[in-house]
């Protein structure tokens, strides 16, 4: 038994040893929040009604173009339907609000030429055609009666057409495409592109157009091709909210339902009827699929008007490919709008100020504490002193830890509920020190009050710590914002307390009760009785 | 002499204070104050900040060249209406700084004030720091709370009814309500500012209260085992608990509340935190009254739930006072305890002293002995 709570006590103080040795050894400190460091913090919402995967994907919208311009440690939240995005550092409102303000549409361009970015490329006109091509996609309509093939001409919707089950990957050869070095597209899509490449590379255009129409762009892939895509000619709103990621055989592919009538069906049609016949603004026959200024897939249309309501877009896509771009239409289908609900910027003298008043009040209280408990518990307050020790410790480290891990960020309101945590700490000690007075005062010899007292001590520290951890869990739940800085420390504070009580302040004061020191002393300063052997 | 000797008497846990008996005056004293906070929030209602209303807020250094008329010409400049903006000056360690808040603004009247504001106090714009709130998501932030709230009570009596007893849990919910409108009462009778570090304060307060109530509860159960086989009134029992811990939950109190002293004398006092000082002032408020209610109202008030039983209504006008109820500490049967109290010559701390020592040697540890029967 004595071995047992010495085990438990060697335990508890090497792993906190341990842990904040390692935590101070790595030089690493909880990340700030906002409120103590300064920075711009803007909280979204979305408007209207969304779809759970939808938001996905605008949280990644976002979540890329905070990590484009290299903001350090940002902080994106998901708290339910809510975002928060966190930017340290960044003083200016109105730039976060340009990053994240905005939300990405899901655009359909036609494709006026495709290349590699190289900016190595030598230009050699000509020579790269047919290597440079994205032509691992095709857009097929997805065959319902597969025997059934007609030839596709121009017509209006409804009309019944059989629609051809199209593999074919292949792009048509006569498809031209500009040389890498024509398309100086190597890092941004900077507007000026547009023009410049278009008119450097007038020959393989001019058969239709001799200069890009109005709107046109050059855009990166996710494939690592440039595209030069035309005018907006049709957003993800063509599409019905079902898209899904299905194989057949081993390929996999996309399929997703139109839109009927003349906000998803005509305005499709009309583009693919555009760009099956290679009309002028659509000479390369593909279609990219756009979403924030990238061109997620850029499939070749195989068909003129996609009767059966169905499209499918094959490729070589992997599973997860897939079901990226199945996600992606779907937030195209039904995009989700935000609605800035809050936004903050807090400078960082005033957040500064904050933190050194919060640790030095910290500090001084704990200070008044020890003193209290040294005064009113004599020498057993060490016991109350190092179990503290141990424990804030072990919370430091795990708070560290859980910063660098999982972007967990130390704001006001969380030191505030560790200075308050202070004293439900402090309390489990009083608990089971009043306790082993009331033991010892009615003759107990303090060996055996330790250990009852204990057993009631932990009974009642347990159902108080429950008490508040429950707070703790439902607040993290259920609310927002700094509320749930709050609950986090308080709840993990909770936890810590009770693992203190059972690893430390248990072996501790047992072991203490039974050694040959405590024996004939005062403890709590109730004597030991004289013929305290006789009565236990 | 007397102070040492009830201070010996608090740290042994042999007070003899008759909490029951004196339910009636805190029953009043605690209603009186219920009756101001709630007069309180009909006349004024709460000082709601922009994070509950929605708004905007401007903060920025006062400089030789910015002050509040400064700001209110800047807002009127921007077509804003200053008769409702609200202008605070706050003490800090780098001297004053100047706070603004306002309804909602677009996003153009809120950077334009910015940079205006920090034209005039010749400082950097990213020196004066901004706060937008949407008044919807005030709202939602609003029911959030509500609804977490609602949750937790309902859980936190689910356990209290399952770990003591239904009665236990009515009696804890109500202290607890009690503490917390007590609290806001403080914010509803001095105007301050409730932002979401004062909900937090409420939560603190509410979760602060149970525990202390559990606490005290948890031995109120031990003591109603304890005299389970003999017809103890629940006044008696209700008052040797609350004497027992008394100790317990003013070391407790004074060991949470330092830290939050702390938090207010340094944290505002010294540093000028002003956010902090109504922070520090609204946990004080409520960690007082969460002592003062588990002791004066909830274990009160669960004796009175307790007296409809029959088993305690036939017993509930037999409360025992001073000696007497000392001796109950020992004894579990209210017989043992008269005749224990009688032997004594009744006075004098150091009878109650000697009457505990010299009952243990006679009598060893009775609930011990009794259970292994």
């Amino acid at each position: 038994m004595n071995r047992r709570l010495l085990a438990s006590l060697i335990f508890i103080v090497v792993a906190a040893a341990a842990s904040i040795g390692v935590t101070i050894g790595t030089g690493n400190t909880p990340s700030l929040g906002l409120d103590l460091q300064g920075g711009a913090s803007v909280t979204l919402q979305p408007e209207g009604g969304y779809d759970a995967a939808a938001l996905d994907v605008a949280v990644e919208i976002i979540r890329a173009r905070v990590d484009s311009i290299g903001v350090a440690e940002p902080e994106i939240i998901r708290q339910g339907e809510t975002v928060v995005v966190n930017l340290p550092g960044v003083k200016d409102q109105q730039r976060a609000l340009d990053i994240v303000g905005r939300t990405g549409d899901l655009q359909l361009r036609p494709v006026l030429q495709s290349g590699t970015v190289d900016p190595n490329a030598t230009g050699a006109t000509g020579e790269s055609t047919g290597t440079t091509l994205p032509t691992e996609t095709t857009v097929a309509t997805q065959s319902t009666v597969p025997s059934e093939t007609s030839v596709p001409e121009e017509g209006g919707p409804g009309e019944s057409r059989g629609a051809r089950p199209m593999t074919d990957t292949t792009v048509p050869s006569e498809t031209t495409v500009a040389p890498a070095a024509a398309t100086p597209a190597t890092e941004t899509t900077v507007p000026t592109d547009t023009t410049v490449p278009a008119e450097e590379n007038v020959e393989p255009i001019s058969a239709t157009t001799a200069t890009p129409p109005e709107g046109s762009e050059v855009l990166l892939g996710r494939d690592g091709f440039a595209y030069l895509v035309g005018p907006v000619a049709a957003t993800g709103l063509v599409f019905e909210n079902n898209a899904t990621a299905t194989i057949q055989g081993s390929a996999w592919s996309v399929v997703v339902q139109l839109r009927g009538g003349a906000e998803g069906e005509d305005i499709w049609n009309a583009l693919t009827t555009r760009c099956y016949g290679r009309d002028a603004t659509c000479p390369t026959a593909q279609i990219a699929i756009v979403l924030d200024g990238e061109v997620i897939s850029a499939p070749v249309v195989q068909e003129a008007v996609f009767s059966g309501g169905e499209v499918q877009i094959t490729g070589d896509f992997t599973e997860a490919d897939a079901r990226d771009l199945a996600k992606i239409l779907e937030f195209g289908a039904v995009p989700v709008k935000f609605e800035v609900s809050q936004v903050q910027t807090v400078s960082p003298t005033l957040g500064s100020d904050s933190l050194r008043a919060a640790i030095i009040s910290g500090l001084v209280g704990l200070g008044l504490v020890f003193l209290l408990m040294l005064a009113y518990y004599r020498f057993v307050a060490i016991i109350v002193f190092v179990g503290l020790a141990v424990s804030i410790s072990l919370q430091f480290s795990i708070i560290t830890y859980l910063s660098k891990t999982n972007g967990l960020a130390l704001s006001l309101a969380g030191i505030a509920g560790i200075i308050v945590s202070i004293g439900i700490a402090v309390d489990s000690y009083i608990v089971f020190f009043e306790r082993v007075k009331d033991e010892l005062s009615s003759g107990r010899t303090l060996r055996n009050s330790a250990q009852r007292s204990f057993e009631g001590a932990w009974r009642t520290v347990l159902a108080a710590d429950t008490v508040s951890f429950l707070a703790a869990a439902v607040l993290w739940w259920l609310t927002v914002g700094s509320v749930r800085g709050f609950a986090f420390f308080l709840g993990l504070a909770t936890l810590a307390d009770l693992a203190i009580v059972w690893f430390f302040t248990r072996p501790t004061m047992l072991l203490l009760a039974r050694s040959k020191f405590m024996a004939n002393r005062s403890m709590l300063g109730i004597k030991p009785p004289k013929t305290a052997e006789a009565v236990s | 002499m007397s102070v040492f000797a009830g201070f010996g008497r608090l740290y042994r846990g042999e007070t003899t204070v008759d909490y029951y008996g004196k339910r009636k005056p805190a029953f009043v004293v605690s209603g009186a104050f219920l009756a101001i906070t709630v007069m309180a929030l009909l006349v004024g209602g709460l000082n709601l900040g922009i994070d509950f209303r929605g708004g905007v807020a401007w903060e920025s250094p006062v400089t030789a060249t910015l002050d509040s008329d400064a700001v209110r010409e800047v807002l009127e400049a921007n077509g804003i209406e200053t008769s409702n903006a609200k202008l605070q000056t706050l003490q800090g360690t780098e001297g004053e700084r100047i706070r603004v808040q306002v309804g909602d603004q677009s996003d153009e009247v809120r950077s334009a004030v910015q940079t205006q504001i920090a034209e005039r106090a010749k400082l950097d714009v990213q020196e004066v720091s901004v706060a937008a709130v949407s008044s919807s998501w005030g709202r939602s932030i609003t029911v959030k709370a509500i609804r977490a709230l609602l949750v937790f009570f309902v859980l936190v009596s689910l356990f209290i009814a399952w770990r003591f007893e239904w009665k236990m849990a009515l009696a804890a919910i109500i202290a607890m309500a009690h503490d917390v409108l007590i609290s806001v009462g403080v914010y509803a009778v001095f105007r301050f500012e409730v932002t979401p570090a004062t909900v937090v304060a409420f939560l603190t307060i509410l979760g602060y209260s149970l525990y202390d109530t559990v606490v005290v509860f948890d031995r109120v159960k031990e003591n109603i085992d304890r005299f389970n086989t003999s017809r103890m009134s629940m006044g008696n029992i209700v008052n040797v608990s609350s004497n027992q811990v008394l100790a317990r939950s003013l070391n407790t109190t004074l060991s949470s509340a330092l830290p939050v002293i702390a938090l207010l004398v340094v944290g505002s006092v010294i540093m000028g935190a002003t956010s902090l000082q109504e922070f520090a002032i609204a946990l004080l408020v409520g960690m007082i009254t969460g002592t003062y209610s588990s002791i004066f109202i909830a274990t009160p008030l669960y004796a009175v739930f307790k007296n409809r039983e029959p088993k305690y209504a036939q017993v509930k006008n037999q409360v025992a006072k001073g000696a007497e109820m000392a001796a109950l500490f020992e004894h579990s049967t209210t017989r043992a305890a008269q005749k224990a109290a009688a032997s004594e010559t009744i006075s004098r701390e150091s009878s109650v002293l000697k009457n505990t020592s010299s009952n243990v040697l006679t009598h060893p540890p009775r609930p011990r002995k009794r259970k292994r029967r």
